[in-house]
């Protein structure tokens, strides 16, 4: 019980389906994993495999038809049972979100003071306005927003400055996690450094827990304590960054690795292209959904699917290469911890 | 990018970095700097719709004659000085219209000139006054008519007739210089001021009606522009927020109402609902109606699968919030242009109500009744059309340059791109 308290998010064989005209798209799915108070957790996988859907469905930002099956259990409360009262202040106050592109996620015709009034005020809406305008300098300054910003218009801020006032959005509730989901991917390089080094002072300093997703593999080397990998709606690997990184067991983790672009030019290294597609998801592979794509692919991977499971401390993987079955042909792997 | 930034700020010149501290109307004064053409097509339909206002609101400052009265007579041509038809008559004849009275009393004309008519009217006219008054007597003047002034005027020296009915602009250079002949009273209103733009068919000012008709045009077209909006832009929020069965038959409805030839439509209602300024209103806004909200259910669709009104959710701002501060706001820039160019509309949409005769009374003075009324006498009088043409087309053109030039000026989004 101990343990739990320790866990800030427990998500339950959370599935989410979208339909479709072609059918109910799983795009996630049976998706179980925790996250810690103070981390942050690195979301990776390849464009539609369910990432950004994992993240709307923590804060339940779905759009209606979409059918939610599981738990998320929030600090003890199961967020699928929310009503809309109780999701209205849940959203803000203690689970925020930055979005892709921070050129379009403010509102063009709204000063940068106003959003954070604005945002103060849907969940207070006794504060004064003179008063929290104070609190929202002070939050400024420590953003490294001048308060001479907050008079000018989204469209009159650099891209980092855009971004830099989404977290300040985020952070002005005191929200306790913080889902940034592809929040950098528009950003140049440079920009995206110190967004980035901002990210973790911020941790450090507000004490957040930030769910990062992208697809940047790098970025999340570079920012993440833990990570874990998605594939067609599973998750199906999750360990510490320096475990994932530099003994990656999933086969497709492998992959993915590989394909990693190198900046070093002496290096002539074929580039690692994965064989095959991603799975259509109205219609996915039976058994495990990378079995047609494996390099290890044995029979049963075609017929049963695996669990995700904890082959070493801290770290589980979703594949038949690691554990048991009796109709298994090849030995299991065992994992030095 | 932290070295380069400062040298960035430098470069924004003062005029554009203080822009969003000061109120609205500094803001425009300053929008000239960039905005160029723009700045002044807005300026001058601005003040070219200011003045329109104010003859609106104050026609009788502006109008020298009554609109409905008929003050000279008809089909003067524009300009035309006072004119009058006056009686002249030989040194110590008479002056008046009451001098004409007995059997030997004949007065001259030119023939095919208005003169017998004017004189006939006023005989009428002045009989029946001095009938009201208990008078008996009879103005019936005998008629002789003459190929010309001149000989109508030798027939007047060589006593053929009493006196001479003219023009008063034709005799004046015939008696100059003379002095056996004096010009008596006037038969019809004398007027001091001019007819700027002529007279109609029964002798109204057209400048007076095309003044008072301002007021009749503006009223119609912005009150159902108006009365189209507040109907078509809640609706048209509600149906783009929130999509389902209302929406869709709310869609229905005015899809079907969009597929009306306009005109046809608003005849249709105004004869349903018959005549009256407020029904003819009612029948220009339903026009209008479906056209905010198409507009206003398009852009709420677009708006609402936007970033910053789904970090607006993840706020956990409530849909009425979101609504009235992030999409609503967003739509304006969109309204100020469909209203203006609405109104500019409705007031085509008016005067060919009016044209067609319906739901204002005939004696209204307004641009498409002056205009149906003109038609007949186009050959003889082309001011008649013309000018309440040229009324319509300068006001509706004024009012769709304002809305166009002020959506450039008043979207901060647009001035990303400058």
């Amino acid at each position: 019980m101990s343990k739990e308290k320790d866990i800030l998010v427990q998500i339950r064989d959370l599935s989410v389906a979208y339909s479709t005209r072609a059918g109910w798209v799983k795009a996630v799915s049976n998706v179980s994993m925790d996250i810690y108070p103070g981390e942050i957790l690195g979301l990776v996988g390849e464009s539609g495999c369910g990432k950004s859907t994992l993240g709307k469905a923590l804060m339940r930002l779905l759009p209606s038809g979409t059918e939610i099956a599981g738990q998320i259990i929030f600090d003890g409360e199961d967020i699928l049972t929310y009503n809309e009262e109780q999701l209205r202040d849940f959203r803000g106050q203690r689970v925020s979100m930055i979005f892709q592109d921070p050129m379009t996620s403010l509102n063009p015709i709204q000063r940068i003071g106003d959003h954070f009034l604005e945002a103060v005020s849907v969940h207070k809406s006794q504060v004064e306005k003179s008063k929290a305008m104070v609190s929202i300098q002070q939050l400024g300054e420590r953003l490294g927003i001048l308060s001479r910003r907050l008079n000018e218009y989204p469209h009159q801020l650099s891209g980092g400055m855009r971004q830099r006032v989404m977290i300040g959005l985020g952070l002005v509730l005191n929200a306790s996690l913080i889902i940034a989901d592809e929040a950098t991917t528009s950003l140049d390089v440079i920009v995206e450094a110190k967004l980035v080094d901002q990210l973790r002072e911020i941790r450090d300093e507000f004490g957040l827990t930030i769910l990062m997703i992208t697809h940047n593999i790098a970025l999340v080397a570079e920012i993440a304590d833990r990570v874990a990998v998605m594939y067609a709606g599973e998750i199906i690997e999750i360990g510490s960054c320096e475990k994932v990184f530099d003994d990656p067991l999933h086969p497709y983790t492998q992959g993915l690795m590989q394909s990693v672009p190198s900046i070093r030019i002496d290096l002539i290294e074929v580039l690692y292209k994965m064989a095959g597609e991603p799975p259509d998801l109205t219609h996915p592979p039976s058994g495990c959904r990378f079995h047609p794509r494996c390099p290890w692919v044995m029979k049963i991977c075609s017929s049963h699917e695996p669990d995700l499971i904890e082959v070493a401390p801290q770290r589980f993987v979703h594949c038949w290469l690691f554990q048991d079955h009796p109709e298994k042909e090849r030995a299991t792997i065992k994992v030095r911890p | 990018m932290t070295t380069s930034q400062p040298a960035a700020v430098e470069t924004i010149p003062d005029w554009k970095r203080e822009l969003d501290q000061v109120g609205l109307v500094r803001r425009l004064l300053k929008a000239r700097h960039w905005y160029g053409a723009d700045w002044w097509f807005s300026v001058t339909s601005g003040v070219l719709l200011v003045f329109i206002f104010s003859v609106a609101i104050f026609p009788g400052f502006y109008a020298p004659y009554d609109p409905r009265a008929e003050v000279a007579p008809g089909m003067i041509a524009p300009g035309g000085e006072s004119f009058f038809f006056v009686l002249v008559s030989q040194m110590g004849g008479p002056t008046t219209l009451d001098e004409l009275v007995g059997n030997a009393v004949s007065v001259g004309l030119v023939a095919g000139s208005q003169s017998s008519q004017v004189l006939r009217d006023a005989a009428e006219k002045r009989t029946e006054e001095l009938s009201q008054q208990g008078q008996t007597i009879r103005i019936r003047p005998r008629i002789r008519r003459y190929d010309n002034m001149e000989q109508a005027l030798a027939a007047l020296r060589a006593g053929e007739v009493t006196s001479v009915v003219s023009e008063n602009t034709a005799i004046d250079g015939l008696l100059s210089g003379t002095s056996d002949l004096i010009v008596g009273d006037s038969l019809t209103f004398a007027s001091k001021t001019p007819f700027y733009l002529g007279t109609n068919q029964i002798g109204q000012d057209l400048f007076s009606r095309i003044i008072w008709g301002t007021r009749i045009a503006l009223l119609v077209a912005f009150a159902a522009a108006l009365f189209a909006l507040a109907i078509g832009v809640p609706l048209g929020l509600v149906a783009g927020y929130w999509s389902g069965r209302l929406e869709r038959s709310l869609t229905m409805v005015m899809d079907s109402l969009y597929s009306f030839p306009g005109l046809i439509l608003a005849i249709a209602i105004a004869a349903v609902l018959g005549p009256g300024i407020f029904n003819i209103i009612i029948a220009i806004a339903t026009l209008y109606v479906p056209t905010y909200y198409r507009i206003v259910r398009g852009q709420t669709l677009s708006f609402k699968q936007t970033l910053y009104v789904e970090a607006a959710h993840s706020l956990g701002a409530r849909p009425l919030e979101i609504l009235a501060r992030y999409i609503f706001p967003n739509i304006i820039p969109s309204l100020v242009v469909i209203f203006s160019v609405n109104v500019a509309d409705a007031i085509l949409t008016e005067a060919g109500l009016a044209f067609l005769g319906l739901g204002l009374p005939p004696d209204t003075p307004d641009w498409g009744i002056d205009l149906a009324a003109g038609q007949d006498f186009m050959r003889q009088a082309w001011w008649l059309v013309t000018f309440p043409g040229v009324m319509i087309t300068f006001v509706t053109l004024a009012f769709s340059m304002l809305g166009e030039s002020l959506s450039e000026i008043l979207n901060p989004r647009l001035q990303e791109t400058m």
